[in-house]
């Protein structure tokens, strides 16, 4: 009896935090790509953005969509990623500079 | 001229020329006039590529691809633009439904390429020749033309044509602190490195022109311009100079910008000053 008791709750316990776990990793998900698109933005804004970034926050958004939270953050922060580094990029080069091998 | 060699991935070659790119140090940015730039430049190909004759530069990468430029020739004999020149023609003579034409816009025109990219004081911007007959279009309600692809290139190609053996002369007014402004916007365009390669225009068509890059000899920025619209075998169509620009910002991994926006005006000013005194020569015909 006992016995049967703790593996009903150890399953019952287990089904609800894989839903509270699931829930968490949409939400957590919806996160990683809002952030993605806003790094994305921030990249745009002087005019660094890269070519692929906005098509992998499609992806990981239709991703989210079909319930595959894990694989739709890994691509949200990908892209995330790209958005940071072609702000820094093109925030790196704000002033110009002229290469060596022109001779003034 | 050192050649680097043809891999299968373009990771590879990135990691040659991030490498090249290492042995020398950004320096002065002192301002230069353009007229020094173009000196500048001029005098890097002279040294690069010696012996060749600065109107060469007017045939692009054939002035030093002397494989590619039989073939090229071969082809100029039957210029797969001739179709467009013709529907060209056809555009500049029909009228527009009010009755009037791209002549009352353009009363120099069928031959006056040589006129762009202009600033123009009135609208404080430069404009390109696509997108002052576009101008031209909606002032006389027509509909405005595509940037990149379809007719506006038979209009372009057949007013290339008109306009060969002109020489190319774009003006930074003095007194037009605006024009100077858009030119130093082009110039750090060009210089920029950008996109997940992180290359800039300047990589590719001054530091390694003539270099391979995959299956193609890099052309110098020097010639870019004189032969707009070209016929790419690529494409197989006429297109213009800024659907070329699109595709080299894609190729290092950048979002491309607007045909005809500003950044890509602006390029265009820049890039087009460079090859002054160089004769008009479209349309061309390129791999
Ligand atoms: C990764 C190297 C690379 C970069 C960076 C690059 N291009 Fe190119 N570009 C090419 C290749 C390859 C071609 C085709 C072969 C040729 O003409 O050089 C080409 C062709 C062109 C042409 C046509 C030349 C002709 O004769 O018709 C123009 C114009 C041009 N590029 C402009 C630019 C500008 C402007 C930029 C910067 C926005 C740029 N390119 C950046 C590789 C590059």
């Amino acid at each position: 009896m006992k016995l049967a008791i703790k593996l009903l709750l150890i399953v019952v316990l287990g089904f609800t935090s894989t839903v509270i776990l699931a829930a968490a990793s949409d939400k957590a998900a919806q996160d990683a790509i809002a952030a993605a698109d806003q790094a994305r933005k921030k990249a745009a804004s002087v005019k660094g953005e890269w070519r692929d970034t906005g098509k992998i926050i499609k992806q990981a958004e239709q991703t989210r969509k079909k319930g595959d939270f894990d694989k739709a953050i890994k691509l949200a922060n990908k892209a995330e990623r790209q958005g940071k580094y072609g702000y820094e990029q093109a925030m790196s080069q704000q002033t110009l500079k002229m290469p060596s091998y022109l001779k003034y | 001229m050192k050649k680097i060699l043809v891999k299968t991935k373009i990771q590879k070659l990135t990691a040659c020329l991030l490498l090249a790119g290492m042995a020398f140090t950004a320096v002065s940015s002192v301002f230069a006039s353009p007229e020094q730039d173009r000196k500048s430049i001029i005098e890097y190909f002279e040294t690069r590529f010696v012996g060749i004759p600065l109107s060469e530069y007017a045939n692009g990468v054939y002035a030093y691809d002397t494989v590619g430029r039989e073939s090229w020739e071969a082809i100029e004999e039957f210029p797969p633009y001739e179709i467009a020149i013709e529907k060209g023609q056809t555009m500049w003579e029909t009228p527009f439904a009010n009755g009037k034409t791209y002549k009352d816009c353009f009363p120099d025109g069928p031959a006056f390429a040589d006129q762009y990219p202009r600033w123009d004081k009135k609208q404080a911007k430069v404009v390109t020749l696509p997108l002052a007959i576009n101008q031209c279009r909606e002032a006389n309600g027509e509909k405005p033309l595509k940037y990149k692809k379809g007719s506006i290139n038979d209009i372009l190609a057949y007013i290339a044509y008109e306009s060969r053996g002109k020489k190319t002369h774009v003006v930074i007014p003095e007194g037009e602190p605006g024009a100077l402004a858009a030119y130093e916007d082009g110039k750090k365009f060009f210089f920029t490195r950008r996109g997940q390669l992180n290359f800039s225009c300047a990589t590719c068509h001054i530091q390694n022109a003539g270099n391979r890059i995959r299956s193609d000899n890099l052309s110098p920025a020097l010639g870019h311009t004189t032969h707009f619209p070209v016929y790419r075998s690529k494409w197989g169509a006429v297109g213009t100079l800024h659907r070329r620009f699109t595709g080299c910002n894609k190729q290092v991994r950048a979002k491309p910008f607007k045909a005809q926006g500003e950044e890509y005006r602006n390029l265009e000013y820049f890039l087009t000053y460079l090859s002054n005194g160089l004769e008009l020569n479209g349309p061309g015909s390129r791999k």
